[in-house]
């Protein structure tokens, strides 16, 4: 599904912030990306949605090169990604209703499916009585479940949260992860990244990147309270 | 094609609730442009009517013809069947040298004994209203009459219609240069506007940047808010306008006793109320297509 080669990415003044990173990334897999802060977490995460350009190598995702993709394109791929990111990046002036409606006014989806699909995602995070409220009266934990509920609701078949639980406590962050977990088994691609692998009831990938260097690649683990 | 139109009602309605959420500074904007606009505006609005009046004048235009004192009765009878036959002639009207003598005394008083004028200076004329202004046409009837034998001088009395609507075309000349200068303005002051716009919306933008919004697609509010402050400011510049015109005839009427004659401004057509509603909306778009872009641009996430 998505597959690095020989990926360099360097930013201006900069070390290389990646350094040949050769992975892939299949179907319906939960992958963990880990690493102390400065490793490449985020900037692997970027690579992958094309908020950023590598500097070199080759980054295939259903069998479009993003290396080489056209500018006017990127809007479209991005659609195909449900993406969360640690600061939640929500709207504080506008409802969690319209904060979850965004993207399908971006993907031109009408009136009556906007309801319908706004409420359904609403619903799956446990927000569907908020619907009328603002964020900045939610919670970190709700705020960060808005966020998902807007990276879902276009029902992408790859979601890419940026350490989605970095500013929450245990319970939250537990929380936002059964999440994942229950979107991973629905058949959707779930890539997060993490400072601490957490424990999860599931097999998932695990990318472990020092440095801008890809230091393990561990499929099918488990870890297990 | 339905989702087409229906995204652009979105951003209509997105543009309708930026401009109502901000009433204030959005009336500002409104009255911004109406008054900038309503400068050139009442220039046309003068020049039309100054033109209305310069139009009918110029029909009014008359050849004075006068013949030669030896003139013989059947050469004025020839003139006057070829002056019946010429298209570009509307009317005729002879005065003979002696009832221009008589008229002539009565008006001056005069008596040719007094005066000492032993006979009658004036020739025979004729005053010729032409139903043309083409310049062209006018001086062929000209050389034409002037090979006639009998005739001694023509004179074309219309110079100064023809200085009067030289005026108005230099007048013309210079509203344009003031109308380009204004609409300079107005693109800086509003595209200056939609600019601090999309400051204040840069979130939202980088937002919907990142979940796959177009360029287009985060633009087109932008460009409805712009189109709306034209509307707004167009329909304040014709507000204006009439208030204008009011005033002025109410005034005017009012001083009629003193200056002994009114002139009545005549409102625009509509077609040309319209053309200023559609300039200001399309100056509007213009501008915020283009702060717009520049600023979306600096936003641009993907590097």
């Amino acid at each position: 599904m998505i597959n690095f080669e020989k990926v360099f990415k360097r930013y201006p003044g900069n070390m290389d912030a990646l350094q040949n990173i050769n992975l892939e990334i299949l179907p319906a897999e939960l992958v963990f990306v880990t690493g102390p802060s400065g490793a490449g977490k985020s900037t692997l995460l970027k690579l992958i949605s094309s908020v950023e350009k590598p500097t070199s190598g080759d980054i295939v995702f259903e069998n479009m090169n993003l290396s080489q993709l056209h500018a006017s394109d990127i809007p479209y791929l991005r659609r195909k990604f449900g993406m969360i990111f640690q600061d939640n990046k929500l709207l504080y002036d506008r409802n969690c209703f319209e904060n979850v409606s965004l993207p399908l006014a971006i993907n031109d989806i009408d009136g009556i499916d906007i309801n319908r699909r706004v409420r359904a995602a609403l619903d799956k995070v446990g927000l569907l009585n908020k619907e009328k409220i603002m964020p900045i009266s939610l919670s970190g934990g709700e705020q960060q479940r808005l966020a998902i509920a807007r990276a879902i609701v276009s029902r992408p078949s790859i979601l890419i949260a940026d350490e989605p639980t970095g500013n929450l406590d245990k319970e939250y962050a537990d929380e936002i992860m059964n999440i994942f977990y229950s979107f991973q088994q629905v058949g959707v691609t779930v890539i997060i990244s993490t400072h601490e692998l957490p424990i999860t009831p599931i097999k998932f990938k695990k990318i472990h990147l020092i440095d801008g260097e890809l230091k393990d690649q561990i499929n099918n683990v488990q870890l297990l309270s | 094609m339905f989702n087409y139109f229906h995204n652009h009602i979105q951003a209509l309605n997105r543009a309708l609730v930026r401009v109502f959420s901000n009433l204030g500074s959005s009336l500002m904007m409104f009255i911004v442009i109406g008054v900038t606009l309503f400068l050139p505006s009442s220039g046309l609005l003068i020049v039309e009517n100054v033109s209305q009046i310069s139009n009918s004048i110029a029909y009014d235009a008359e050849l004075s013809l006068f013949l030669k004192k030896s003139i013989k009765q059947d050469q004025i009878d020839f003139i006057q069947s070829a002056l019946d036959k010429t298209l570009i002639i509307k009317k005729t009207h002879f005065e003979s040298k002696l009832t221009a003598w008589d008229k002539l005394q009565s008006k001056l008083n005069l008596n040719p004994l007094d005066s000492g004028i032993s006979e009658n200076p004036l020739p025979d004329a004729f005053f010729i209203s032409l139903n043309t202004f083409n310049e062209k046409e006018i001086n062929t009837l000209i050389s034409n009459l002037k090979i006639i034998d009998g005739v001694e001088n023509i004179f074309f009395d219309a110079g100064w219609v023809k200085k009067l609507r030289s005026i108005l075309y230099l007048f013309k000349i210079g509203l344009l240069l003031l109308g380009i200068i204004l609409i300079i303005i107005l693109i800086v002051v509003i595209g200056n506007t939609i600019r601090l716009q999309t400051l204040t919306h840069k979130d939202e933008i980088e937002v919907s940047k990142l979940i796959g919004a177009t360029n287009s697609f985060i633009q087109r509010p932008f460009m409805y808010t712009g189109l709306i402050y034209g509307l707004g400011g167009g329909l304040i510049t014709i507000c204006t306008l009439k208030l204008t015109i009011e005033i002025f005839n109410k005034a005017s009427i009012n001083l009629e006793a003193m200056l002994g004659g009114t002139f009545i401004l005549k409102s625009l057509l509509w077609q040309q109320n319209l053309s200023i509603i559609i300039i200001a909306m399309l100056i509007g778009c213009f501008a915020s297509f283009f702060a717009a872009q520049q600023s979306i641009r600096k936003f641009e996430i993907f590097k």
